[in-house]
């Protein structure tokens, strides 16, 4: 390990100290060997040049093909000819597999990979899933159809929501209020009332209805006829009057009526009006017409429509509904359920026909006739108003009962798995609908001060990841903050617990050079993170207002420490992070577990070091610093930093756009992609939150937002931002978009944007080099445990994933060189 | 495991009898006395004859290097780290998340033999490997219908043409509508042939007896020709007539239509007095009931009926259990209630025999009421054979549902993989032509670079 790191650091320093190496060096050396090291995410391979060849369009094809340092650097995130190694910031584990495609022409998948995400490797190394082996190939694609699946019920619902827009009439607000308080039943007490009442009233008229056709209640009118019970009439009118009220109101107050109007769920509501309307016109406008019984029959089958007010359960309950999904999407199998069915009926109808035929009296008369029995028998009812007599017939009739009983049990499983499936990510999405209310209610309240988030959380997020990436270098003691910092993050990531962080925190002896602000930060965070965890009645709001006022604290903490500090921008090319970090955290933890239970308790220790990481951000600068010094003189950097101050400003929108992205990329496997993609860009208002929220399903969410909002805010001005930029690009676009083309027009835009801005090529064609080079360090220095983690994410505790999480992207997206790949990939698009 | 174990053994040399490989990358000393074990392998071979010949060595592995004496092998790191198992276990296990067909693959490379691999990791691989055939399978059928005509004589195309026609739906529009026909006919003939059974739409011949309206007959007559038609144009357009006579599908057709012409020629028989009358109306009536076999007809159109019927297929053993399980309770519970019920003057058990019908109305939860228990002890008696009976019934039924399930899923992904399988076939021939093409450029491109290059450095 030692060795290698050795090995990296010397790589490293050839791409910093040396122009880059003309073509003839690399066609050279390339020549040279047989062999090529293709180091991939830390685990070294080593492959012949013309196995490469076989595929010479992927992107290990053209690995080959490439003679200059631009080209290369476009295919491989690092190179060092000596070495003749090839650096890929890519999942070590996928590449096995895929390295093996080159071998043996047969593209396996591993067993323990997720599909999507094996997928999105396979973007990246330009091979087609189609490849894939067919034993392997029945997973991938029924995973990934799923997937599809998903994502195109949950882009469904976002359109849902985005239609909610009600800034286009007059009163919008009051009509938004309205609106949330007849549709969202979990919005307000008052909503809460109002829901209990028209399901009081719903199940009151059903009663009425069926009391009404008891006897004993019915009352005759002048023409000896019966007819309703005048009480029970009364509180029949009640209750459509109630019904119709309710159903005016939400027609008025809907955003978008004629979707409205088309809600299969409106539908029904009107269906339930409706008749009692239309009896009442018929009857009193046909008083005294002649043809009074044939009104008399129609007004019979309106009535029969009231029933379809049981209904109207369906919107208060959420197994109503998912059953009604359930039945919709297995159509099929209940078809098949028919199928099977009248083919036994048939079958069986028509053999106890002939074998009761010649029976005295029989009541199978014909075979039609014999259906009944048939359906009766296999349904296993058994009225017993028709049985078979003869010996032939109870055979007959024995059989039936059996294969009745197989026939209706084997297909049923299925749409039971349907339904159950459904259902439990009807109750996920729930969740993390309340979820998400609750912090646009808390928004609302103004507690936080609203900014783009996007922006906001991509700078949190690369701010922890400066942090962790500086705790992991322990040897590298320039500056001591870097040891300091190693320390607890340790503690914290490892007991979990905020008490034996400040314990070591204050054990540790670097502590001294910790500049007092940042100690009080942290106590600071934590107390209000602890108040939160109080406060569980409304802890949004809480943290909210605690987490602003300290961000603004920080702020200035922060700045002050930056000015300590040698220039800033040092620390941004620290900062090429991964803003998918905290996203992806969450969804790693809404992977490994379901917490429906204790949102907030349980996680509390594992998203406490991050935020004391994000807190210690303001010791960066120093360590980003003492790593340069290391590695380059302050005088070259200084030299480059000159491009990355200047198109500061024309980055920012961009970087919200990117944060956007990382959302995506972070949260693929909890598939919630679309979502960012159809907002528009650098809309400050809720969307940035429910973003966030509604991504990362996790209960987490809220906290976790509500830390990116106090971080957030520390440093607006400073130049992390160009940092940022680079960043935006790690992922490639093509599978995101990919998720996206399922369901939005807006992938386009989104392209669109990140090829707009041309700022960013400029900054990464300064500087690609350099900043990759950095990384290339501290992705190899972790090599191991991102490796050994791997695999694991997903099944480790929540107290670890903390750790974990930071150690993976440390070693995977942080050293990736962002605005190469994503050239790259532009290359690979048009190629394709 | 630690990458590229690069020790002391990089830089200096390997002991006597050892060799040091490099697997794609992963560095592995080993002894070559243990490689011995089996010599047949590649390995051993290579310790063999590391003395002799380049070209011997280079045949047995990717490259060599000379100055640190290692055998570099182009191959998968971690499926080796498995096979080198048998060399010290005897016995190899399949890592999980590596798939054992690949795996297999690589022990061929190693020249070990398959038969060293754990029975447990065996009954995985044949499971993959099952699956693989049938998709392969399932690929064969779907590229059948996509060859392109390559018969030398005319007849044979026609046959061809005929035979896609009527077997594969999918193939052509023709195809389909012919499908949905048959389809449409075959409900029509089942709707017709219960509807004719209906007193009132009878008519009375000349005899007074009760006979099928004349307008259902002519329906019948025009379903029973067009089935006729479809099956001899499949007979006639089948390759192999004898395997299409016997399979399933095509018996069950015949069955469907060989009652009408037996009957035709019966009635002609009994008309011209060449039978007696009595004998060919009983034999016409009893034909009358094969013609529920058109029903199952339907299986062609519904791979779900299919699906079923493969289920059942497999799991004849679970249905002998549920018959077994559901004769035994009906002769215990049918032996109770009749001696229980002795003792009752107006009881309904009269014999066993006749209790049998009495349990299995009970057993199966059906419960018509034309026998139930009047004793006490006879209900009791009832209540427990309630029990049993469906204790009986949903325990043996679980595996079957079970198989069916699962047959039902996989039909799912077989179609899926067997579809991707035929678009990758036509990737690939599509593809070597493309693969020449590009190497031949980038072989270009690399020489004018070389070039370029020495013509700097000669100025």
């Amino acid at each position: 390990m030692e060795k290698s790191l050795a090995e990296l650091n010397k790589a490293g320093s050839r791409s910093t100290s040396s122009l880059p190496p003309e073509p003839v060096d690399i066609i050279r050396s390339k020549s040279c060997f047989r062999r090529v090291r293709l180091n991939v995410g830390g685990l070294p391979h080593e492959v012949l040049w013309r196995t490469l060849d076989r595929l010479p369009r992927t992107r290990l094809g053209k690995l080959r093909d490439c003679n200059t340092h631009e080209t290369l650097m476009e295919v491989c995130d690092d190179y060092n000819l000596e070495e003749n190694e090839y650096f890929f910031d890519r999942h070590p584990g996928a590449f096995t597999s895929i390295l093996n495609f080159y071998r043996t022409g047969k593209l396996h998948m591993m067993e323990e990979m997720c599909a999507l995400s094996f997928s999105q490797e396979l973007d990246y190394w330009g091979i087609d899933e189609i490849y894939l082996e067919s034993c392997c190939q029945a997973r991938y694609h029924q995973k990934k159809e799923q997937m599809n699946e998903e994502l195109k019920r949950e882009a469904d619902n976002l359109k849902d929501r985005e239609g909610e827009e009600f800034d286009n009439t007059c009163c919008a607000e009051k009509r938004k209020k309205l609106w949330d308080l007849l549709e969202k039943p979990s919005s307000s007490v008052a909503a809460k009332i109002l829901a209990i009442i028209s399901i009081l009233f719903i199940v009151l008229s059903t009663i009425a209805l069926s009391l009404n056709t008891l006897p004993e209640l019915q009352d005759t009118d002048e023409y000896g006829q019966s007819t309703d019970n005048p009480q029970l009439a009364h509180v029949e009118a009640v209750c459509i009057a109630w019904f119709t009220m309710e159903y005016l109101l939400r027609f008025l107050s809907s955003p978008n009526k004629w979707k409205f109007f088309k809600g299969p769920l409106n539908v029904i509501d009107l269906l339930a009006i409706l008749p009692y309307y239309v009896t009442i016109f018929l009857t009193e406008s046909n008083k005294s017409v002649l043809q009074f019984q044939n009104v008399r029959r129609v007004v019979q089958i309106f009535r029969i429509m009231r029933i379809l007010r049981i209904l109207k359960l369906a919107r208060h309950s959420t197994g109503l509904q998912s059953l009604g999904f359930t039945l919709r999407r297995s159509y099929n199998e209940l078809g098949l359920l028919i199928l099977f069915l009248a083919m036994g009926i048939m079958i069986f109808s028509s053999l106890v026909f002939f074998a009761e035929k010649d029976e005295e009296d029989t009541k199978f008369k014909s075979i039609p006739a014999s259906f009944w029995w048939a359906t009766i028998t296999m349904t296993t009812v058994g009225y017993g108003d028709i049985y078979p007599k003869t010996l032939l017939g109870k055979i007959v009739g024995g059989l039936c009962c059996i294969a009745g009983v197989l026939v209706i049990a084997l297909p049923i499983p299925i749409i039971v798995n349907n339904f159950s499936e459904f259902y439990k990510e009807q109750k996920r999405q729930e969740k993390a609908l309340k979820r998400r209310e609750a912090l646009e209610r808390a928004k609302r309240n103004g507690s936080i001060v609203s900014m783009n988030l996007k922006e906001a959380f991509a700078r949190s997020a690369e701010l922890m990841d400066v942090v962790v990436e500086k705790s992991e270098r322990p040897h590298d003691n320039h500056l001591s903050p870097s040891r300091w910092k190693w320390t607890p993050k340790r503690a914290a990531s490892e007991t979990s617990s905020n008490r034996s962080f400040n314990a070591q925190d204050l054990g540790s002896p670097n502590k001294a050079r910790a500049t007092s602000p940042q100690r009080l930060n942290v106590q600071k965070l934590e107390e209000m993170y602890n108040q939160m965890a109080k406060t569980q009645s409304q802890p949004n709001l809480n943290a909210k207002d605690r987490g602003s006022r300290v961000g603004k604290q920080r702020d200035e903490i922060e700045l002050g420490a930056i000015q300590d500090h040698r220039p800033p921008v040092l620390g941004t090319r620290e900062g090429v992070g991964d803003m998918k970090s905290l996203s992806s955290i969450d969804s790693y933890i809404s992977c490994a577990t379901d917490f429906q239970e204790n949102p907030r308790f349980p996680h509390s220790p594992a998203m406490d070091p991050g935020l004391q990481e994000s807190n210690r951000f303001s010791h960066s600068p120093a360590t980003a610093l003492s790593q340069h010094s290391s590695g380059k003189t302050g005088q070259q950097t200084a030299g480059e930093r000159e491009p990355m101050l200047t198109p500061v400003c024309v980055t920012k929108p961009s970087c919200s756009e990117n944060a956007r992205k990382f959302f995506f990329s972070g949260n693929s496997s909890k598939s919630l992609i679309p979502k960012g993609g159809c907002r528009n860009e650098g809309d400050s208002g809720p969307s940035p939150l429910s973003d966030s929220s509604v991504l990362s399903d996790s209960l987490l969410s809220p906290e976790v937002s509500v830390y990116t909002t106090a971080s957030s805010r520390t440093p607006p001005k400073s130049p992390e931002s160009t940092a940022l930029a680079p960043t935006v690009f790690t992922f490639h676009d093509s599978s995101i978009s990919k998720y996206i083309d399922a369901d939005t027009d807006d992938d386009e835009h989104l392209r669109d944007i990140s090829d707009a801005s041309p700022s960013e090529r400029l900054l990464a064609g300064s500087s690609p080099k350099r900043s990759m080079n950095i990384n290339y360090q501290r992705g190899t220095n972790h090599l191991e445990a991102a490796q050994k983690m791997l695999g694991q994410n997903c099944l480790f505790p929540l107290e670890g994933i903390r750790g974990i999480a930071h150690e993976n992207h440390v070693g995977h997206e942080m050293a990736r060189r962002p605005k190469v790949e994503r050239g790259r990939q532009n290359t690979l698009d048009k190629n394709l | 495991m630690e990458p590229l174990d690069t020790g002391e053994c990089e830089t200096g040399f390997c002991a006597e009898g050892e060799i040091a490989v490099n697997i794609g990358g992963v560095r592995v000393v080993l002894f070559g006395d243990v490689l011995n074990r089996y010599p047949e392998s590649r390995l051993a071979e290579l310790v063999n004859c590391s003395t002799q010949n380049s070209e011997v060595i280079s045949s047995l592995c990717d490259d060599f290097d000379p100055g640190r004496k290692e055998f570099y092998f182009d191959r998968d790191p971690d499926a080796f780290k498995c096979i080198i198992d048998v060399y010290y276990f005897d016995e190899i296990h399949i890592k999980r998340g590596i798939c054992p067909i690949c795996f297999i693959k690589e022990m061929e490379f190693w020249k070990i033999d398959q038969s060293v691999l754990d029975e447990c990791c065996k009954s995985y691989l044949s499971e993959k490997e099952d699956e693989l055939k049938e998709i392969a399978n399932k690929v064969k059928v779907i590229l059948e219908d996509l060859e392109v005509d390559q018969c030398i004589t005319r007849t044979q195309r026609c046959q061809r043409f005929l035979w896609r026609l009527m077997e594969k739906p999918g193939s052509s529009l023709p195809a389909r509508i012919i499908a949905i026909a048959s389809f449409l006919s075959i409900l029509v003939s089942a709707v017709v042939m219960c509807v004719g059974t209906i007193p009132e739409l009878q008519v009375t011949d000349s005899e007074g007896k009760l006979v099928e309206h004349p307008t259902l007959e002519a329906i019948e007559t025009a379903c029973m020709l067009w089935f006729t038609a479809e099956y001899l144009l499949r007979l006639a357009s089948s390759p192999n007539k004898l395997h299409f006579a016997l399979s399933i599908m095509n018996v069950i057709d015949f069955m469907a239509i060989m009652p009408f012409y037996v009957v035709l020629s019966l009635t002609y028989l009994g008309t011209s007095s060449m039978m007696e009358l009595a004998n060919v109306q009983q034999a016409v009536q009893a034909l009358r009931i094969m013609r529920i076999a058109r029903i199952f007809k339907l299986a062609r159109h519904s791979s779900g009926l299919q699906t079923l019927t493969y289920a059942l297929k497999r799991s004849l053993k679970e249905l002998g259990l549920l018959l077994m399980y559901m004769s035994v309770g009906i002769f215990v519970f049918s032996a109770l209630a009749y001696t229980m019920e002795q003792s009752h003057p107006e009881t309904l058990f009269r014999s066993i025999p006749q209790s049998f019908w009495w349990a299995i109305i009970t057993m199966t939860t059906v419960g018509y009421g034309d026998i139930y228990p009047k004793t006490t002890l006879g209900k009791c008696n009832a209540a427990v054979s309630f029990l049993c009976g469906v204790i009986a019934i949903a325990l043996p039924i679980h595996p079957i549902i079970n198989n069916f399930v699962v047959f039902y899923n996989k039909q799912k992904v077989l179609e899926t993989a067997a579809k991707h399988e035929v678009e990758l076939m036509e990737l690939k021939s599509g593809r070597d032509a493309r693969r020449k093409k590009l190497k031949l450029v980038h072989e270009k491109r690399l020489d004018m670079c070389l070039e370029n290059h020495y013509q700097c450095e000669c100025r």
